[in-house]
């Protein structure tokens, strides 16, 4: 007899026809032909050829990883992966590029030579025979109107302060960007007011190839600002045509390495670049179509590339081990210096932290090459020093180590003599750290060696990036774990801005006259070896006095490379977003 | 029936005004601003861009020109690259909606089919089966399963490709074959339809166990039907009602998209737009996708109260 609750919708003659059904649409998709080129290497496929012959241009095509970008107007950019995805775009009167003993220099680019300087005047010559994408001359006006429009306050760049005062000091740059006031006392200028200010910024095209800037004091980082993308040349007809549609693919004109043809915006989405035949300069790109997919989640990229779907992408730090146990992977793997000093800035308008036996109990009290293996594997470098490993000037650890570098100890010390021995009375404080694994992880680091090595406790904040910046800028901090990544390669973007009494980026209040002192001279200093020194004694005077940070660690750049890809040359000190993204046109995929 | 639904229409009107200022005001209190970051702007950049965004104005003029906006259709621009709202959510949403309904039939079909069968055979081997399946996918989280998928099937065994949507990302390339990458497709549609299928089985098990115990039931066996015909033709159909309740909010959820699935596999959907305009502040896709959602929400829940009609005849609206 049948059980009443169990009954038969289907034979068993239906169901093995139906389960093997459902089994063999399985396999055909899993297993079905899909297009490959040939010769497109998967990772873990073959060796690298001894010979670094190209492969066909067929097969010159690839995908890389990058952050979501804003903005691909160069005047309007704030982040690394805009910048980096611009930097293949447009080319500025100078380029920054790796010498023969592996540091960098600035070197003509569209320019034809050095500029000549005569006092404040800068005066360059560009290339002849220059040209736009479009196929339309290249000529001075271009770079005038470039940089005006970084200095135009309605465009709001972000980075207008490199041709400011406080950095290349164009004339009249400033006065222009600021005529739309300030928060407490705006202002509303007529356009002719604001022509009168564009016109008086001082760059001007003498004719079509002779470009003169004038500054208000000689600058030793003259080419190197003018080959930042603030300096980029830009045309005038098609802004003016297109408005904020002058980026759209169809719309945009460059004069750099490629062309931008394809976009998908918003997050997820791609960008597709394509070679310039305009392109001025050697080497012509090799690569036939470049295709840059916004993917802001290192895991779902390192996954994607251990399929084959990425060629080049960043990875987290926590893969490290993973990756470096794999024999193929370990081989795709960079570890790149980056210009990236990280520090636990501390609030020096605190009643507490503005002790100076205090922050240096806080700074002896961690360990910094402990931290930097338990939290990020050892991808980064213990750092007791500001001015980062390859730039100029760069002094190392050793002189700061005795100072403010680990040791219990003299932790204990500093405290008992600031007042709290053994941290008896001293109040808690609070950590504020981005809110993402790693940094909580590092801020959980951090509260247990203060608590263990001083008896403190430290409260960890754990907040979105958005509210992250806002305690920052609003100065509502205790503890904040943050730091400085350099704009461009040379030791004062390291400093000016950040130290100096009232500098746009010092939040935590580092006041000391000494420094002001230092930096104002550094500024101003044409000889280049008197400028790095002063610097430098700006960097001891601020290490060795915590003045609103203590040091911890120098980043690096993580990525996995496909075997296939030649021409990669990465350096942390230019790249910006990719390995080598300094030289995209050098990049090619090697004959498999 | 027409009327109630007219009705329940314009009360989309009120829903979605309220929606807006909640979302309005609430955004506005939240520390931080679409131009705050670590490495200060200078204040001419700031004014300038509150100028070009609307921004200087006082909040209750923003409000009413916000308002003003939305009743010409205009949802305004995205901080993040100026682009049109209303495009981002259409494109996004054409994307997400592909991987939503895909979901949805796979959730649906293998629900309902896992559901069933484990009523049919209670206490046997399939419903074990189905009760194992079921639980498996409630507790397991997407991204964890995601995960999992994606280094059995994707990384080791190269079966399946993982990087963005293997379907087409705008609607005029929908008819064009090369944009459709079926390997592409499936472990996105995985990953979103395991939990949902497990609901699914879970309440369709459940709803079929009381269907099956009933009179009616006893007596359709009783006259000599099949097992067949009293399964298809009288049980599945009174036992789908509850079913039918929960289809509406997951149709709803599947549709406007997964963050966590659209951000495994960098596919580019309104979902991961809509968490990502929120952690950068970008009001103007804040407010656009929560109406848009608000929207959907409603439109699927009324469709779900119209289907109750359909499926059980004693309902009726007045």
């Amino acid at each position: 007899m049948r059980r009443a609750n169990r009954l038969r919708l289907l034979g068993w003659g239906w169901w093995v026809p139906l389960m093997a059904m459902v089994v063999l649409l399985f396999m055909v998709v899993a297993c079905g032909e899909e297009e490959k080129e040939e010769g497109t290497a998967t990772p873990g496929a073959g060796a690298s050829p001894t010979a670094e012959a190209q492969a066909p241009p067929e097969q010159q095509e690839i995908v890389v990883q990058s952050g979501q970008p804003e903005f691909f107007d160069p005047h309007r950019s704030n982040f690394e992966q805009d910048i980096a995805i611009e930097r293949m775009l447009w080319r500025g009167l100078y380029q920054l590029v790796l010498t023969e003993a592996g540091g960098v220099e600035a070197v003509p680019a569209m320019a034809a030579g050095e500029p000549t300087v005569a006092g404040n005047v800068y005066t360059v010559k560009l290339k002849a025979g220059l040209k736009w994408s479009d196929g339309q001359p290249l000529t001075a006006k271009d770079f005038v109107y470039g940089i005006q429009r970084e200095c135009d306050p309605k465009v709001a760049g972000p980075y207008q302060y490199l041709l400011g005062e406080s950095i290349l000091n164009i004339v009249g740059c400033d006065a222009y960007f600021n005529a739309l006031g300030t928060a407490d006392k705006p202002l509303t200028p007529t356009d002719a007011e604001l022509q009168t200010l564009r016109d008086a910024v001082g760059v001007k095209a003498i004719d079509d190839t002779t470009l003169q800037i004038t500054l208000g004091a000689p600058k030793v980082t003259f080419t190197i600002i003018m080959s930042l993308w603030a300096a980029f040349p830009s045309r005038q007809d098609v802004i003016e045509q297109y408005g904020d549609k002058w980026t759209d693919p169809g719309n945009i004109v460059t004069n750099g390495p490629f062309i931008l043809t394809g976009l998908t915006p918003g997050a997820g989405g791609n960008v597709v670049l394509t070679p310039n035949p305009n392109w001025a300069l050697e080497p012509k790109p090799a690569l036939r179509k470049l295709t840059i997919r916004f993917i802001d989640d290192l895991e779902a990229a390192f996954r994607a590339f251990q399929t084959g779907e990425l060629d080049i992408t960043s990875i987290p730090a926590p893969e490290i081990p993973t990756i470096k146990a794999d024999a193929t992977l370990s081989k795709q793997f960079l570890q790149v210096g980056a210009s990236r000093i990280w520090s636990v800035e501390m609030q020096m308008k605190d009643e507490v932290l503005s002790k100076y036996e205090v922050r240096l109990a806080l700074s002896r009290a961690i360990d910094r090459e402990m931290l930097v293996k338990v939290v990020y594997n050892d991808a980064y470098l213990p750092a007791n020093y500001w001015i980062v490993q390859g730039l100029t000037g760069h002094q190392g650890s050793e002189p700061f180590e005795s100072i403010i570098g680990y040791d219990p100890a003299a932790a204990k010390k500093a405290l008992s003599d600031a007042g709290y021995p053994d941290g008896q009375g001293f109040p808690t404080l609070k950590l504020t750290v981005l809110d993402r694994p790693d940094r909580k992880a590092e801020g959980e680091f951090l509260q247990k060696s203060w608590k263990e090595t001083l008896g403190i406790n430290v409260e960890i904040e754990a907040v979105d990036a958005k509210t992250r910046s806002s305690t920052f800028n609003t100065k509502n901090f205790d503890l904040y774990m943050g730091g400085w990544q350099i704009d461009y390669p040379d030791p004062e973007n390291v400093l000016i801005g950040l130290f100096d009494t009232g500098g746009g980026n010092n939040q935590y209040e580092c006041s000391d006259p000494d420094v002001d002192a230092k930096l104002k001279a550094a500024g101003t200093e044409t000889d280049n070896a008197k400028r790095i020194k002063l610097l430098q004694d700006a960097e001891t005077l601020i290490v060795t006095k915590l003045c609103g940070m203590a040091p911890v660690w120098q980043g690096a750049f993580l990525y996995l490379a496909d075997s296939k890809m030649g021409g990669l040359k990465p350096n942390g000190q230019i790249d910006a977003a990719m390995p080598g993204n300094w030289c995209p046109e050098c990049w090619y995929v090697k004959a498999q | 029936m027409t009327a109630y639904a007219i009705r329940r229409i314009l009360w989309l009107i009120p829903v979605l005004w309220a929606v807006a200022t909640i979302t309005f005001f609430l955004m506005h209190a939240v520390p931080g601003g679409p131009f705050t970051q670590e490495k200060k702007l200078p204040e001419s950049i700031i004014i300038a861009l509150n100028r070009r965004y609307n921004l200087d104005e006082p909040l209750w003029k923003q409000y009413l020109l916000y308002l003003w906006n939305l009743l010409h259709g205009d949802l305004g621009l995205s901080f993040r690259g100026d682009y049109d709202v209303t495009m981002l959510i259409r494109n996004g949403f054409f994307v997400t909606a592909q991987l939503g309904i895909l979901a949805f039939i796979v959730a649906a079909v293998f629900g309902i089919g896992l559901g069933v069968l484990s009523a049919l055979n209670q206490n046997g081997p399939l419903d074990y089966l189905g009760v194992f399946v079921a639980t498996v996918g409630a507790a397991l989280p997407n991204f964890i399963l995601a995960t999992f998928l994606i280094i059995i099937f994707a990384v080791n065994l190269g079966w399946f490709d993982i990087l963005g949507w293997g379907g087409p990302e705008r609607v005029g390339d929908a008819l064009d074959p090369s944009v459709w990458h079926i390997k592409k497709l499936v472990l996105p549609v995985v990953s979103l339809s395991f939990l949902p299928t497990a609901y699914i089985a879970r309440v369709t098990r459940a709803s079929m166990l009381e269907v099956l115990r009933q009179d009616y039931i006893r007596t359709a066996h009783a006259k000599g039907l099949a097992d067949q015909v009293v399964i298809i033709r009288h049980a599945i159909k009174n036992g789908m009602i509850p079913v039918l309740t929960l289809m509406g909010p997951i149709a709803a959820a599947l549709v406007t998209g997964s963050f966590i699935v659209e951000n495994i596999y960098s596919i580019p959907g309104v979902g991961r737009a809509f968490v990502e305009a929120v952690l950068y502040r970008d009001y103007g896709m804040i407010m656009g996708t929560t109406l848009f959602y608000a929207a959907i929400v409603a439109v699927a829940n009324l469709v779900v109260d119209l289907l109750y009609a359909v499926v059980d005849p004693r309902v009726r609206y007045g």
